[in-house]
């Protein structure tokens, strides 16, 4: 049992010497090799690597993209607009030996970034106005803001691969101001199709009492014509027939109309000279 | 596996000595030694095996650097420090939600809001409120995995810069109603685009706008509008209600008349050519003899007339008197007879 635990012992204390001597550098990362704080090798590629054990110190450093939230920043358009900026960084470590001795972290970096961005930004979008910046326009100007970015954290290692707008806010107090102006907006909207319904309701209910007058005035027109046709056909009738012997027509017509002329009430005082009662008297009544 | 062998060959060497428990006394630890290193190597050996999931590419390093891509299914790689693994899941489709998150998924789904990231500004200057998801996959785990730190936050990063841009440069009625899609497409397109150049390794498979509302301190406002448009329409069809009924009642009124018009015209007609053809029957009497018919047609009337009326007969050479009657009290006096 002793020998056994000897025997680890042993294993495990020669693995350690013999992984002294070596290093890795994983796919995601390079690495700067430091003797007595000073670099003397750059890895920027995977792999297994010696060292000399207790001297060489190892500093592993990011390879892959990093990605910087920069705090929201307030802006001023040259329209004199306030915008809230909400904008990202992207950035790799390029040369991790400039990385190493100018801001040695990924923190000391982005602090330098922080200040860098926020610089070019406010200078750039300061010449635009509300309207370009959040347009598509706003491409082209942080393609600007990322160039001047990577030239000037160039001299850090760093390189930068992009800057971007996460979001272009306005301060709250703009904000209640566009609501207010797109309530009325709407509000404007629907009292116009409120008043476009009226109108056109309006407009409906003339027109059909405009046909509907039309349409009897026409029906009282072919009425009154078909009345006078009624009626001239009538008399080209009696015309036609009267005046056959007019003389006797008048004789006749009058006999009839006493009929319905003369109510039954009526009195009539009859004189015994008259024709139909002279017979009435004796005299009249010898053949002459 | 070669390696494995080697260590397990010491092992099988020991086995059999091992059956019979007497002997270990005589032969001291040496076996028991042996045994316990050659478990440890097994042992050591043993956890190289690993398994790639259903959904999974497992990317195998050697001293930390990649070396190939295995696919699903039970594999083995050298133990540490030699080699190792990272598995990714590249068949699962990944989804990022923007402006709103699920907090219980269907069949009772339940969201909450994130205005911070669903309100934009539009071209015209208002704000409106767009939820959004992206859908992705990773079509390349090395470029994955070695060249992006959080790659889901990077992507949802660029789908928000990019949702940003494309409904600003439209105004607030086409991203409701019109541009939807087009918005969706194009910012598809761009967050592709721009993810590549990152060599970030995703596929976008989908963005798809969600609810595009106004905010919600205006909504009010705009039900309003959609009411108006409804009341505008209600309007509009009470009144076509009115001429729809209005006018062809006109039009029965206006028959109705032409009717009437139509029957007095017949009438009047028919009743002269009644009247008419009477005459003639009795003109052609006439004919045959004048007097006779003239009397007769007097006498007859006279017939017909007088049974019904109150009368006074005087004699002829009265008449100059009867001029002065007081006509209103003649039936008093209808006894005055000869």
């Amino acid at each position: 049992m002793k020998k056994l635990i000897i025997f680890a012992i042993v294993v495990i204390a020669a693995l350690f010497i013999l992984s002294s001597f070596f290093f890795t550098v994983d796919q995601a990362k390079q690495a700067v090799v430091l003797r007595f704080g000073e670099i003397t090798r750059v890895i920027k590629n995977a792999g297994l690597y010696t060292k000399s054990p207790f001297i060489d110190k190892v500093v592993y450093l990011e390879k892959r993209i990093i990605n910087y939230d920069i705090q929201p920043e307030e802006i001023i358009t040259s329209d004199q607009k306030r915008l809230l900026i909400d904008n990202y960084a992207l950035w790799r470590i390029e040369d991790p030996k400039l990385f190493v001795e100018s801001v040695k972290t990924v923190e000391g970096a982005q602090m330098r970034m922080d200040d860098i961005v926020y610089s070019y930004l406010r200078d750039i979008l300061a010449k635009h106005t509300l309207g370009d910046i959040i347009s598509d326009k706003r491409t082209a100007y942080l393609q600007q803001v990322t160039l001047l970015t990577r030239k000037a954290l160039k001299e850090f290692g760093v390189y930068t691969v992009d800057v971007k707008i996460k979001r272009a806010d306005l301060p709250q107090a703009n904000e209640q101001a566009v609501y207010q102006r797109m309530k009325s907006d709407r509000q404007k909207v629907a009292a116009m199709y409120r008043a476009q319904g009226e109108q056109q309701a309006a407009q409906t209910k003339a027109e059909a009492d405009k046909e509907c007058q039309i349409i009897l005035a026409t029906a009282q027109k072919r009425a009154d014509e078909l009345k006078g046709e009624g009626d001239a056909k009538a008399l080209e009738i009696y015309a036609d027939a009267y005046n056959r012997d007019p003389e006797f027509y008048r004789f006749w017509r009058t006999l009839q109309s006493y009929k319905t002329a003369i109510a039954s009430d009526t009195t009539v005082i009859l004189s015994t000279d008259s024709d139909y009662l002279r017979f009435i008297d004796k005299e009249n009544v010898k053949t002459k | 596996m070669k390696l494995a062998n080697e260590h397990r060959f010491p092992g099988d060497e020991e086995f059999p000595p091992s059956k019979p428990p007497v002997r270990r006394s005589k032969l001291g630890g040496g076996y028991i030694f042996g045994l316990i290193v050659a478990a440890v190597i097994v042992i050591y050996a043993l956890t190289g095996i690993y398994q790639i999931g259903p959904s999974e590419d497992g990317l195998v390093k050697t001293f930390g650097k990649y070396v190939m891509t295995v696919g699903p299914g039970l594999h083995y790689h050298f133990p540490a420090p030699f080699q190792s693994v990272v598995k990714v899941d590249v068949r699962t489709v990944r989804k990022i939600e923007i402006g709103f998150r699920t907090i219980f998924p269907p069949p009772n789904p339940q969201y909450r809001e994130v205005p911070i990231e669903s309100l934009m500004l539009t071209g015209d200057s208002n704000i409106v409120s767009v939820e959004a998801i992206i859908q992705y996959i990773i079509d390349d785990p090395v470029k994955y995995v070695f060249n992006i730190i959080e790659g889901d936050r990077i992507v949802k990063q660029t789908t928000e810069s990019f949702l940003r841009e494309r409904v600003a440069v439209r105004g607030l009625e086409a991203v409701l109603t019109s541009d939807r899609d087009k918005i969706s497409q194009e910012a598809q397109k761009g967050i592709q685009k721009t993810l590549d150049t990152y060599n970030a390794g995703v596929h976008v498979v989908n963005v798809k706008l969600q609810d595009v509302s106004p905010p919600s301190e205006v909504i009010a406002a705009f039900d309003d509008v959609n009411s108006a448009k409804e009341d505008e329409q209600k309007t509009i069809n009470l009144a076509q209600q009115y001429a729809n009924s209005v006018i062809p009642i006109a039009r029965g009124n206006a028959q109705k008349i032409l009717n009437t018009a139509e029957a007095y015209k017949e009438s009047r007609i028919l009743k002269a050519q009644g009247e008419v053809a009477r005459f003639i029957d009795v003109l052609q009497k006439y004919s045959l003899g004048k007097d006779v018919t003239r009397s007769r047609l007097y006498i007859e009337t006279m017939e017909d007339i007088l049974p019904t009326m109150k009368k006074m007969i005087v004699s002829g050479s009265t008449t100059g008197v009867l001029k002065l009657l007081n006509l209103s009290s003649l039936p008093e006096i209808g006894g005055v007879k000869r």
